[in-house]
C-alpha cells in the first residue's frame, strides 16, 4: 500500500470520527471538559507554587507555563489521535477482536494507530497552544516564524516518542494479557516531562533526562521559544524520537508474533 | 452482621486476585514520589521555608498521602456498581435481605485491606531511601485525631464513589463525571500540592468542602502540617460530611430504584 493509500484510510477514519462525535454530542461536551479541568489543576498547580517563590530550578513563572503548556500540548495531540486507539487495541487483544486489524491489507501498527480519532483531545490541544502564546506573550517574547516553525518541529518530534512510549507500553498485553496498571505508566512516565531539565541531579539527570527521553521532548520545543534554537537540543530530541521509535516497532511486531487470536 | 462479615471476607479473596494490579499501582506511586522529590526539591532549592514548612515536611506530607490513599481511597468501586446496575446484577440484592450499600462497603473495606498490605512493601522502601529527610511530628494527639479522621476518609471517599456509580441510574456512562470529579478531588484533596499553600481565604473556603477531608486533612494531622485546634474543627465539618454524603448514597439509591427497570435472566 503506497503512503497516498494510508492518507485516504485515515481520512475515512477521521470522518468517521467527525460523524461519531456529532452524533454523541454530549459526549464531547463532557470529555472536552475533563480534558479542560486537568489542564486548569495543572495551571493551578503552578500558580499557587509560584505565589510563594520567584523561580523552580531557575524557571520564572511564565517559563513554566509555556514548558507546562508545552507538555499539555504534546499530550493532547497523542490523546486526539492515537490514546483511544491504543486503548481499544489492549482489549481487542484480549477478546480477540484484533483479527480484524491483522485481516486489513496494511501494516498492523498504522491500521491500529489511524483508526479513529477523539476530537475533544484536539479541541483541547488548541487551548494548551493558547497557554504557550499567553505565557510568551506574559514573557514578552516575540519569536520569529523560523522560532515557531522548529517549535512546531519539536513538538511533533516530542509526539513520536510519546507515541512510542505509548506503543510500548500497550504492547505489553500481547505478553501479559492484561496492561491494567500498566496503561496508567504513560501517565505516570509523562509528569516527568513537565519538570525543567534543570530540576534533574546525579543519578536522577541520568536516568530521567538521558534513558528515558520525557523530559528532551517538552524542554527542548520550550527551550526554542525562551532562548532561542539550540543544534545540541534538537539532535537529542530527534535521536531520541527515531531510537524510540524503532524500539516501539521492534516490539510491537514481536508481541504479535505471540498473538493467538480470538477464542472459540 | 454475619453475610457482611462473609461479603469482606469474598471480597478479600476477590481482591487477591487482582494483587498485581495493586502491586504495580503501588510501585508507580514510588514513581509518583520521584516527581514530587524532583519538584519540591527545585522549588525548596531557592527558598528554604515554603509556606512556613521546610522541605523534609513537605516531603513527609507527601509521602504519608501516598500510603494513606492505598488504605482509604475508592479505586474503581464507582465502576464496579455502575456495572452492576447496567448489567442488572443488582436484581440479586432486591430480592434478598441485603443492604447494597452495605455490601458494597464490606467489600471496599476489604479491598482496601489488600491495597494498603500490598503498598506497605514499595513504601517500606521508600521510607529507607528517604530516611533522614522526612519529618515525621511526635505528637500522641495527632494519632488520636489522625485515625477518625482516616476513617472518616474513608467513608467520605467510598461515598462519593457509591454516589457517582448511582448515577448509573440515570446516566449512560458515568466516566466522564468521574474523570472530571478527579481532577476536582486532586486540587482540593491536596494531592497537587498542601492546600495550606493556597492564599489565606481559599484555604478557608477549601475546609468547608467534602473534597478537603478526603486526602488533605487525615495526611495533614499525621505529617503535623495542621495545628491541634484545626484539626478540632476540622473533625467536626469532617463528621458532617460523612453522614451527609452516606445520607445522599442512600437517597440516591432509593431514587434510582423508582427509575430502574430489572434486565436480565
Amino acid at each position: 500500500m503506497t503512503p497516498l493509500t494510508y492518507l485516504r484510510i485515515w481520512m475515512a477514519g477521521a470522518r468517521y470520527s467527525v460523524v461519531r462525535t456529532l452524533m454523541f454530542r454530549g459526549d464531547f461536551v463532557v470529555w472536552s471538559l475533563v480534558e479542560l479541568f486537568w489542564m486548569t489543576v495543572n495551571v493551578m498547580m503552578i500558580a499557587v507554587i509560584y505565589s510563594h517563590i520567584a523561580s523552580i530550578a531557575g524557571w520564572s513563572e511564565y517559563e513554566m507555563m509555556l514548558l507546562v503548556g508545552t507538555s499539555m500540548l504534546i499530550q493532547r495531540l497523542l490523546m486526539g489521535f492515537f490514546w483511544s486507539n491504543f486503548y481499544e487495541m489492549g482489549r481487542n487483544i484480549r477478546t480477540g477482536a484484533f483479527d480484524f486489524y491483522l485481516a486489513q491489507p496494511g501494516n498492523p501498527l498504522l491500521m491500529v494507530s489511524t483508526r479513529k480519532l477523539d476530537l475533544d483531545g484536539l479541541a483541547n490541544s488548541v487551548i494548551a497552544l493558547a497557554l504557550v502564546i499567553y505565557s510568551t506573550h506574559r514573557l514578552g517574547l516575540h519569536p520569529g516564524p523560523r522560532d515557531i516553525a522548529l517549535y512546531g518541529i519539536l513538538v511533533l518530534a516530542g509526539l513520536v516518542v510519546h507515541y512510542s512510549l505509548l506503543v510500548l507500553t500497550n504492547s505489553t498485553t500481547f505478553w501479559l494479557k492484561s496492561a491494567q496498571g500498566l496503561e496508567g505508566s504513560y501517565f505516570t512516565l509523562a509528569e516527568f516531562g513537565r519538570l525543567p531539565r534543570e530540576a534533574f541531579k546525579g543519578l536522577g539527570s541520568l536516568v530521567l533526562v538521558w534513558i528515558l527521553p520525557v523530559v528532551v521532548t517538552t524542554n527542548a520545543p520550550a527551550r526554542t521559544i525562551l532562548h532561542g534554537f539550540h543544534l545540541a537540543w534538537a539532535l537529542w530530541l530527534f535521536a531520541a524520537a527515531i531510537l524510540w521509535l524503532g524500539i516501539a516497532v521492534f516490539v510491537f511486531n514481536r508481541g504479535l508474533r505471540q498473538y493467538s487470536s480470538a477464542s472459540s | 452482621m454475619n453475610k457482611y462479615r462473609q461479603a469482606f471476607l469474598i471480597g478479600l479473596q476477590g481482591s487477591l486476585v487482582y494483587r498485581w494490579t495493586f502491586a504495580v499501582r503501588s510501585v508507580f506511586s514510588l514513581v509518583q514520589l520521584l516527581v514530587v522529590f524532583i519538584l519540591w526539591g527545585a522549588v525548596y532549592a531557592g527558598s528554604p521555608v515554603v509556606g512556613g514548612f521546610v522541605f523534609g515536611q513537605t516531603l513527609t506530607y507527601f509521602t504519608v498521602l501516598v500510603v494513606l490513599q492505598f488504605f482509604t481511597s475508592a479505586f474503581n468501586e464507582d465502576y464496579q456498581i455502575s456495572e452492576e446496575i447496567r448489567n442488572g446484577l443488582i436484581n440479586q440484592f432486591l430480592l434478598k435481605p441485603i443492604d447494597y450499600f452495605l455490601y458494597r462497603l464490606s467489600i471496599f473495606f476489604s479491598a482496601r485491606v489488600v491495597s494498603g498490605v500490598i503498598v506497605l512493601v514499595p513504601m517500606a522502601t521508600a521510607f529507607v531511601l528517604l530516611r533522614g529527610r522526612l519529618v515525621l511530628p511526635h505528637e500522641a494527639w495527632r494519632l488520636a485525631f489522625g485515625l477518625p479522621a482516616l476513617a472518616m476518609s474513608a467513608f467520605i471517599q467510598f461515598s462519593i464513589a457509591y454516589c457517582f456509580g448511582m448515577l448509573t441510574f440515570w446516566l449512560l456512562e458515568i466516566q466522564g463525571f468521574v474523570i472530571l470529579s478527579m481532577a476536582v478531588e486532586s486540587i482540593l484533596g491536596g494531592q497537587l500540592f498542601p492546600l495550606d499553600l493556597l492564599p489565606a481565604g481559599l484555604f478557608r473556603a477549601a475546609q468547608f468542602l467534602p473534597f478537603y477531608y478526603q486526602t488533605y486533612f487525615p495526611a495533614a494531622i499525621l505529617s503535623g502540617r495542621i495545628t491541634r485546634d484545626l484539626a478540632g474543627q476540622g473533625l467536626a465539618l469532617q463528621l458532617f460530611w460523612t453522614l451527609a454524603l452516606v445520607g445522599v448514597a442512600r437517597l440516591l439509591w432509593r431514587r434510582g430504584l423508582g427509575r430502574y427497570t430489572a434486565v436480565g435472566g
